[in-house]
């Protein structure tokens, strides 16, 4: 198999490190090798959270190479922006619309640059972007707190993850409390259903 | 996150995808290690945390300690009864600890003892990335590193098995890519928790006075020569790819590791790789070997040059004609800041003269254009925050021209603005020491800062020399009831053990009046009024003084109401508000959110604290009524 590299972006809180562990438990479970990267130390307030999974025979080291990545799974546009180093013209795109303004960006006299502007400066870097609405699927779903399901179902549903349903719903089932299961069950549906739809026309 | 009872699951050759940390966990309780101490620090803390879910079940002990000098004594102490132990804690813990570690080199264990340091390169979350690989060498004690979380797991065990052999600590050091990476582990089988220990009585061996210390210090030196024995024959120490060029060899370890394989992978260098787990005392026949095989040799670590400066001296012996690169003459590879595939291909590349398949430079330029005008995300404090209305209190009272020594936690995010508090910070405990030196030679109001668990930890003896010494500072304790930074664990003062029993709280305010003080308040930080009253007889107050700014940490409140299903109903902004920016301008809450010159409330961030309505010169700041 040739390597997978996944690059998650986001905010402290948004649910990056779980939506990894289970890319990461799913792979496992069909035998790959894989390593899973997290920093975090001060996650819990709202700093930028940033998890590698790479899955692959020869996959050694904790993060991808910049312009390696595969998939850019972004939670949050600006943080997608941001980590858009790791992306080259073949890497998928799959972003979270939910724009989180750092605080303190009136005092700094900065400005949260607006989703039109952000999903160009994306787009001229790949064509290869899905833009979805993961916070509101995953209200739908029962909770914002799905967000992060809602966004491992649409990243399958590109069917460039490689690992089978399956195993990403058996991980779902391992990792995610039991009395939140069902919501989370319906976050992961409803995020596959949609960008199986967009990348219909898309791709 | 992962419920940490699946440590706990008996089933050899099951794979389970663990981090570092968890994994050490896991070869905790396969090598059937009974006491385990830590106090918590990034990145080492998921090591306690998930022995504290589970020690009660697994039948071990386990506690935190009130600081990492203390928590390799309590150790220390149940090995020198035969009992398995191990001690957790990151780089710096090891600075606290190092008076005992020196000195217990000497004394030995009986039963194995592993202490985990975790170092921090690219100060990911630390004041500093010093390389702990050096408290090996200074202290003649064997070190394993590990590269992934198989091996984390596996050098536990061997870790204790070579402790015992040698009746001597081993460290274990661990990085924050080590520690926080996840990988494939294999299990094997656990072992049964062993907490009878016998004390034998040996005062040659354990009491340290200069007649018996002194013949100690050759025991352990002979104990290094045999320690160098298992490292010659270590499993962890070894060619692992032989490779076509026969110019080149490299020789690597941990992290470093990793990127060399993925690098050379990348150039196409097919070249022999010399990986070394065991990394004190190196082997040296096994590696004069190796350089006698090669013309040039590579060495690629990260931080300082720790292999390298030895493996010149093993050259000298073996192979005095090698070329060595590395970082020490040319710097070829950075000495500071994390490694990565992408420097050391850069370096390998330099030094074979292959090329680089990958354009970094563009995609450098690419991403500069980007990036340069992208609002930064920097971590600040939280919204609820009960810092924030001790820090603005604080400022307010005391004003620009008090200095601020801080302490390192949660607090320490007090020196954005707009609350600017703190003015020098080092390591834990030094904000009540220095305060007292700039307080002496300065007309300034000197206010430390410091956390209740950092106040235990290191701030009770400078305390203590505030009122010896007679130095005239206020002492701030911002005690919200926990080790926030650090993940919530508990401390002396919470009532709760880290085997999740009740136990004495110990107060701050009681510690201080037994440590002589004589000013002592205990003040909640909401009620800024009062608070601000007392601040402003403490400064009045012609001795040292210590208020305790109690109030408890607001993820904390914020979990405790969700668990009990209650409600949080943000605080509201009436038509009162005239858009003034106070309440901006003075708390900096990431709640407080302004569009277009208008000021509102982020309903989901806001936790109701009433803060910004105690502050509102408008009174146009509506907080629900408290229950
Ligand atoms: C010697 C040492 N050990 C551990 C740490 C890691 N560490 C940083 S801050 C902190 C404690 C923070 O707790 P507290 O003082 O109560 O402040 P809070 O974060 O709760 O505001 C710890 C353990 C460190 N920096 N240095
Ligand atoms: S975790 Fe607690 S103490 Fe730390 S910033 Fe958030 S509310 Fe404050
Ligand atoms: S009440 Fe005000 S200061 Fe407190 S969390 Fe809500 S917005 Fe922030």
């Amino acid at each position: 198999m040739e390597e997978i590299n996944i690059v998650l972006a986001g905010v402290g809180g948004q649910g990056i490190l779980l939506a990894a562990e289970i890319l990461g438990t799913a792979a496992l479970k069909e035998g790959l090798n894989v390593r899973v990267s997290e920093i975090h130390g001060m996650a819990q307030r709202g700093g930028a959270v940033i998890s590698n999974v790479r899955i692959g025979e020869k996959v050694l080291a904790p993060t991808a190479l910049e312009g390696k990545a595969d998939m850019l799974l972004g939670f949050e546009p600006l943080e997608t922006l941001r980590n858009l180093k790791f992306a080259s013209e073949k890497t998928l795109i799959l972003m979270n619309n939910e724009a989180i303004p750092p605080p303190g960006l009136t005092t700094k006299m900065m400005n949260y640059p607006s989703l039109g502007e952000i999903t160009e400066k994306i787009r001229a870097f790949t064509k290869n972007v899905v833009v979805l609405e993961a916070a509101k699927l995953a209200e739908e779903a029962g909770s914002i707190l799905t967000r992060n399901i809602v966004l491992i179902g649409g990243l399958v549903a590109t069917g460039k993850v490689p690992v089978k349903i399956e195993s990403l719903k058996e991980a779902i089932r391992e990792l995610v409390p039991a009395r939140y299961l069902d919501m989370n069950m319906k976050a992961f549906e409803l995020g596959y259903k949609y960008v199986q739809k967009k990348t219909k026309l898309a791709f | 996150m992962p419920d940490s009872h699946v440590l706990l699951k008996d089933s050899p050759g099951k794979h389970v995808l663990l981090l570092g940390n968890e994994a050490i966990a896991r070869g905790i309780l396969e090598a059937g290690i009974s006491v385990v101490t830590t106090y918590p620090g990034t990145p080492a803390s998921e090591i306690g945390d998930s022995i504290s879910a589970i020690a009660a079940e697994a039948g071990l002990y386990m506690e935190y300690s009130t600081n990492e000098i203390v928590a390799v004594e309590v150790a220390a102490g149940a090995a020198n009864c035969g009992i398995r132990a191990l001690t957790a804690m990151k780089h710096v813990g090891l600075n606290v600890a190092s008076d005992l570690v020196m000195t217990l080199a000497y004394a030995g264990v009986r039963g194995g003892f592993v202490i985990v340091t975790a170092d921090d390169p690219e100060c990911y979350s630390s004041q500093n990335e010093q390389d702990n690989r050096f408290y090996a060498l200074l202290s003649n004690l064997p070190c394993l590193e590990p590269s992934n979380s198989q091996e984390a797991k596996d050098m536990t065990i061997s870790a204790i098995e070579i402790s015992e052999k040698l009746e001597l600590p081993v460290l274990l050091r661990t990085t924050t890519r080590i520690g926080h990476t996840r990988g494939p582990v294999a299990y094997s089988r656990l072992t049964k928790p062993n907490l009878k220990g016998k004390f034998i009585r040996d005062v040659k061996r354990l009491v340290m006075i200069p007649a018996n210390s002194r013949p100690k210090h050759p025991v352990l030196l002979k104990s290094l020569e045999k320690a160098k024995e298992i490292s010659e024959k270590s499993p962890y120490n070894r060619v692992m790819h032989e490779g076509k060029n026969k110019e080149f060899g490299v020789i690597s370890s941990s992290s470093a590791y990793n990127y060399t394989v993925e690098a050379a992978d990348l150039l196409g260098l097919d070249v022999s790789i010399l990986k070394l787990g065991m990394t004190h005392p190196l082997p040296e026949k096994m590696i004069g070997k190796f350089l006698k095989r090669h013309e040039k040799i590579i060495i690629v670590e990260e931080l300082e040059p720790y292999l390298e400066m030895q493996i010149k001296a093993i050259a000298k012996d073996y192979a005095p004609n090698v070329k060595i690169y590395g970082k020490m003459n040319k710097p070829y590879f950075p000495r500071e800041g994390e490694l990565s595939t992408r420097t050391v291909a850069t370096g390998l590349a330099k030094i074979t003269s292959k090329k680089l398949p990958i354009n970094f430079r563009k995609i450098d330029e690419r991403y500069a254009e980007i990036a340069k005008d992208l609002p930064p995300r920097p971590p600040i404090l939280c919204a609820g925050c009960p810092h924030r209305a001790s820090f603005y209190v604080i400022k307010k009272v005391a004003g620009e021209k008090a200095v601020f020594p801080t302490d390192i936690g949660c607090y320490a995010l007090g020196i954005a603005p707009p609350l600017n508090v703190g003015d020098i910070m080092i390591c834990m405990g030094a904000s009540i020491g220095t305060a007292q030196g700039i307080g002496k030679v300065t007309s300034a109001d000197t206010i430390a800062i410091i956390g209740d668990s950092t106040f235990f930890h290191a701030g009770i003896p400078g305390l203590i020399n505030a009122v010896y010494n007679n130095h005239k500072i206020i002492v701030a304790v911002l005690d919200n009831l926990t080790t926030a930074m650090t993940g919530h664990q508990p401390h002396p003062g919470t009532g709760i053990t880290g085997m999740h029993n009740p136990t004495e709280k110990i107060l701050i305010e009681n510690v201080a009046e037994g440590c002589g003080v004589k000013y002592v308040k205990v003040v909640d930080p909401f009620k800024i009024k009062e608070a601000e009253a007392t601040l402003k007889e403490a400064l009045q107050y012609p001795g040292p003084s210590v208020i305790v700014f109690r109030a408890p940490c607001a993820l904390m409140v914020v979990r405790e109401r969700r668990r009990k299903g209650a409600e949080i109903v943000a605080c509201k902004i009436t038509n009162k508000c005239i858009n003034c920016m106070a309440c901006i301008k003075l708390l900096g809450c990431p709640a407080l959110i302004v569009e277009e010159g208008t000021v509102s409330i982020n309903e989901t961030l806001c936790v109701a604290c009433g803060l910004c309505a105690s502050v509102c010169p408008y009174d146009a700041i509506e907080c629900p009524e408290e229950d």
